[in-house]
């Protein structure tokens, strides 16, 4: 057992936990957060993507304790002060989500995108979505909404609003 | 996109449900959580087929934080064996499903790899995982049989002492003797032995399931996912013979389905077993590898066409040989999703005077395989599409032709087909042109020069088809409205969204109306508290079905209200108008709302009604480009013209659209769940084996509607939750098929994967210089 201090969406806790514990366990089942989800075994899916210290990172590949220290955002740690976070409110415009189980860890990723290329082309886009699974879009709109969360972000909101 | 957005708590978004999804509050299985509970972990078979010679759990039983082992012997003793099975028709001479027996814990014998032999249930999940790891399994192997037609070969290798043959259902349909006839005379026979791969259905969210048992009623709660509260309940009570009406299903977002959640699993039933014995509540969470080896699988059919042309390209008869891999055991929608469907769609949209075709479903030593998006209806589609495609290119005709001449005439409908299905109505000429124009076809030749000028191989794919969508397993569909003081106005259903967004298209159909804005309408699907008669969502159902319901009971609330409000008004019911949530005396000032008529007394409607199929129709046209250095093919064009009768919600058809192509062209391209011929191992065990569709598969889907309202539903609405993939994996087969006839190469199996490819270019080659 390890004791860690995490700060997750501002606030922060000290939790003991099993050295194998992953990540995603400590904020689904011991801090209650369970927006971030889990889609897999192998890190391919990316459902879980969460960020650590500002950088998108899959919860699901990182211990537990490895995170001792670190600022951590999950996705219910996106919307401020009632705003949905420009990428949440690209992917609703868009229709960049079905049943929803994807859509916390592709925003999550999709911030992490968007920080390091806020104007990708298509390629990248696309390159940059490898890792996070959809089964329900066909990731048409998802595209879509990375060009949104793009403009919003950039605050091009009204450049060609409600596509 | 142009849709208009719809204002949830002062933010614009697409869809009702997007808020709480977007900002991670939805609430999936594995998200519940309750009091005391304990965690389950199944120790599953390494073998595909072996007799269980003993278990020994002792060193397990021991480990600290283990509450108790189940095995076989316990489930058997409990009565949890009989999955329910939906065949309601008989088969060929009469015969009966013969349906075997599955004990929630595999019995004495397992009869594929990752049937759970043992259930551990311990304090922590980690705990049972680690337990399950301690306990001992001594089998005596089996000899195993994975390919379908050597499982009903003499000699095979038997899976069930009550199945012989491993044949568990056999049916036909159509005239035999009458297709014989048709073939006599034909001009021309087109022949292709195709494989409709098994899938993954893969829904993202993992399977989960959290089970309470309440000794006092002596009943059962179920957290879990489904397609619809009532198929779930039905089937976990005859799997364990618990009366309905003491289990209770409690299920809130589902992170997708495609037929997978249509069943009531093995382990669910198990874990039923331990909550009683326990008196505790048994969660159980599965891996995706877990998902890989037990979640019901899709497709798995092998089908033997012939197709019959006269001297002017008329089709004269379709006979097929179909061969549907059921795996180890029958699930409730596997046989009759695999065998109705196809058999109901068997002469396409085409006219064809005579038609036969032989199912024959077989056991092997593989996973089940249940209902995926279509259930056959892609299947039969594929079929029929390749088949076309295949005699227009034998006898040189233009493949837009060779459908032209024989598509159901528009005046035709409603048109019997010679296997007794009615569809109701289509334009299928209307259709073709629409996409003909929308794909610039008279252009391709050009396209394709350029293309080979470049180096690359260029190919265009059509398919024409038509579905019956389902009319479901209960006879009718319940939807109750009820409305608060303030004039908020909650919808009641069963039917049960996985992604479809029932809550946006449902509120939508009611505020219409109810002439009331569609953000003051909520929906909830499943209510344990507030029980419903209806249907789940499956078979592209839920608007046709709940959603009409939806419009009915929004109607009669308006005239339950009329009497209500006559009270109030001081008049007659008959003197009472409604519009845009106010009732008003027609020659008075005098009116009141909705919401205010409710605060003074209870306002509810419940109505109900029986929907039959509707029959969606749909021209799909690929175009592809291949690099024949790699055999990687590239989608360059896709188009997709549909009727899907009225739309409610353009945004979502086109979303739903969107996501059946996709499935379709991942299936098409890549996806394929292998298992090794010897040992029945299964080589697809993780998303790094299975190639799921990623971003940039398919870049664009050009669409336009081309609807013929049908009368079925009051709203004019058909299904359509599956046409994409019913259309499109032939528009993606058909044109790989197509760049590459130039080279010899008229026939490959999915998936059309970049070895695949390229090892058939290379093989053609070489024909080409030996020649």
């Amino acid at each position: 057992m390890t004791t860690i201090e995490v700060t997750v969406n501002g606030v922060n806790y000290s939790r003991e936990v099993e050295d194998r514990m992953l990540l995603v366990n400590l904020l689904r089942d011991e801090l209650g957060l369970t927006g971030t989800h889990i889609g897999c075994d192998t890190s391919q899916c990316g459902c879980c993507t969460v960020h650590v210290d500002g950088r998108a990172v899959k919860s699901c590949s990182m211990l537990a304790a490895q995170a001792n220290g670190a600022e951590i955002v999950t996705i219910e740690g996106m919307a401020r002060n009632g705003a949905l976070h420009p990428i949440q409110q690209a992917f609703t415009e868009c229709h960049g989500l079905q049943c929803g189980f994807c859509t916390p860890g592709m925003i999550m990723a999709v911030a992490g995108l968007l920080k390091d290329n806020p104007d990708p082309s298509d390629e990248e886009i696309v390159h940059g979505l490898e890792g996070n699974l959809c089964r329900c879009t066909g990731y048409i709109n998802i595209v879509k909404a990375v060009k949104r969360g793009a403009e919003l972000l950039c605050g091009n909101g009204d450049k060609s609003s409600r596509r | 996109m142009d849709h208009h957005l719809l204002e949830v708590a002062g933010t614009h978004v697409s869809r009702l449900e997007d808020l709480r999804l977007v900002t991670g509050s939805g609430r999936y299985a594995s998200d519940w959580n309750l009091p005391g509970q304990l965690h389950a972990c199944f120790l599953r078979s390494d073998r595909a087929h072996a007799r269980i010679v003993s278990i020994n759990a002792g060193s397990a039983r021991k480990h600290p934080g283990v509450m108790r082992i189940f095995t076989g012997a316990d489930a058997v003793a409990a009565g949890h064996t009989r999955p329910m099975t939906i065949l309601t028709f008989k088969g060929k001479d009469g015969m009966q499903a013969r349906v075997p027996a599955r004990p929630a814990l595999a019995h004495e014998r397992v009869r594929c790899v990752g049937e759970p032999v043992a259930m551990v249930v311990a304090e922590t999940a980690l705990i049972a995982q680690d337990a399950a790891g301690l306990i001992e399994v001594e089998y005596e192997e089996l000899p195993v049989v994975i390919d379908p037609e050597e499982a009903l070969a003499a000699g095979a290798p038997q899976l069930h002492d009550s199945v012989p043959g491993n044949l568990p259902f056999e049916f036909e349909a159509g005239d035999a003797a009458a297709t014989a006839a048709a073939f006599a005379r034909a001009a021309h026979v087109t022949r292709l032995k195709l494989a409709v791969t098994r899938v993954a259905p893969n829904p993202m969210e993992p399977r989960a399931c959290l089970v309470a048992y309440d000794a006092r009623e002596g009943s059962y709660t179920v957290h879990v996912h489904v397609q619809g509260v009532n198929m779930m309940r039905k089937q976990l009570a005859a799997y364990t013979g618990v009366a309905e009406e003491k289990i209770r299903v409690v299920a809130r977002d589902v992170g997708g389905a495609f037929g997978q959640r249509s069943l009531a699993y093995p382990e669910y039933c198990a874990q039923m077993l331990a909550a009683k014995e326990l008196g505790r509540p048994v969660k159980w969470v599965a891996t995706r590898s877990e998902g890989f080896l037990t979640d019901s699988h899709g497709r798995a059919n092998f089908v033997s066409g012939e197709l019959a042309l006269d001297r002017d390209g008329k089709f004269l008869g379709l006979r097929l040989d179909w061969i549907a891999d059921m795996g180890a055991y029958l699930t409730p929608t596997g046989p009759v999703s695999h065998i109705r469907n196809p058999s109901t769609c068997l002469t396409g949209v085409y006219r064809i005077p005579a038609l036969y075709g032989r199912w024959r479903t077989v056991l092997t030593n593989t996973n089940p395989v249940a209902a995926y998006r279509g259930a056959g209806r892609p299947d039969i589609a594929y079929v029929i599409e390749r088949l076309v495609n295949q005699a227009a290119a034998e006898i040189g005709v233009d493949p837009a032709e060779l459908r032209r001449r024989n598509f159901i005439p528009p005046e035709a409908f409603p048109y019997k087909t010679p296997t007794g299905s009615i569809y109701e109505n289509a334009d299928l000429p209307g259709l073709l042109e629409k996409a003909l124009k929308l794909a610039d076809w008279k252009g391709f030749a050009q396209r394709r020069r350029q293309s080979e000028t470049a180096g690359r191989l260029r190919g265009i794919g059509i398919s024409t088809v038509i579905e019956n969508t389902g009319a479901g397993l209960f006879p009718k569909d319940e939807v109750a409205i009820e409305v608060a003081a303030d004039g908020a106005v909650t919808v009641y259903s069963v039917s049960h969204s996985q992604g479809q967004g029932h809550e946006t298209t449902f509120a939508m159909i009611v505020a219409e109306a109810l002439g009331i804005p569609t953000e003051r309408v909520r929906l909830r699907q499943g209510d344990e508290d507030r029980p419903l008669f209806g249907n789940h969502t499956g078979g592209s159902r839920s608007t046709v079905g709940a959603g009409s319901a939806c419009h009915l009971a929004a109607k009669k609330l308006i005239e339950q209200g009329k009497t209500l409000a006559a009270l109030d008004l001081g008049v007659e019911p008959s003197q009472v108008e409604y519009a845009n949530g106010t009732f008003r005396a027609r020659d008075s000032q005098r009116a009141i709302t909705l919401g205010d008529l409710a605060g003074a007394k209870a306002f509810s409607a419940t109505a109900e009604g029986s929907f039959s199929s509707t029959f969606p129709n749909g021209c799909h046209i690929a175009e592809v480009e291949i690099d024949p250095e790699t055999g990687v093919t590239e989608i360059v064009s896709y188009v997709a013209v549909d009727d899907c009768g009225r739309v409610i919600n353009h945004a979502i058809v086109e979303g739903q659209m969107h996501g059946g192509v996709v499935q379709g062209a991942g299936q098409v391209f890549g996806e394929h769940v292998v298992y090794d011929r010897n040992t029945g191992q299964l080589m697809t065990g993780s998303f790094a084996d299975y190639t799921m569709p990623r971003a940039g598969l398919v870049r664009e889907i050009r669409m336009e509607e081309h609807p013929t309202p049908s009368k079925v539903s009051p709203l004019g609405v058909k299904g359509m939750g599956e046409s994409g993939c019913t259309a499109s994996l032939a528009a993606l087969t058909n044109a790989v098929i197509d760049a590459l006839r130039p080279l010899g190469i008229h026939h490959l199996d999915m998936p059309l994967t970049p070895a695949r490819v390229w090892g058939a270019i290379q093989a053609a080659k070489s024909r080409f210089v030996r020649k």
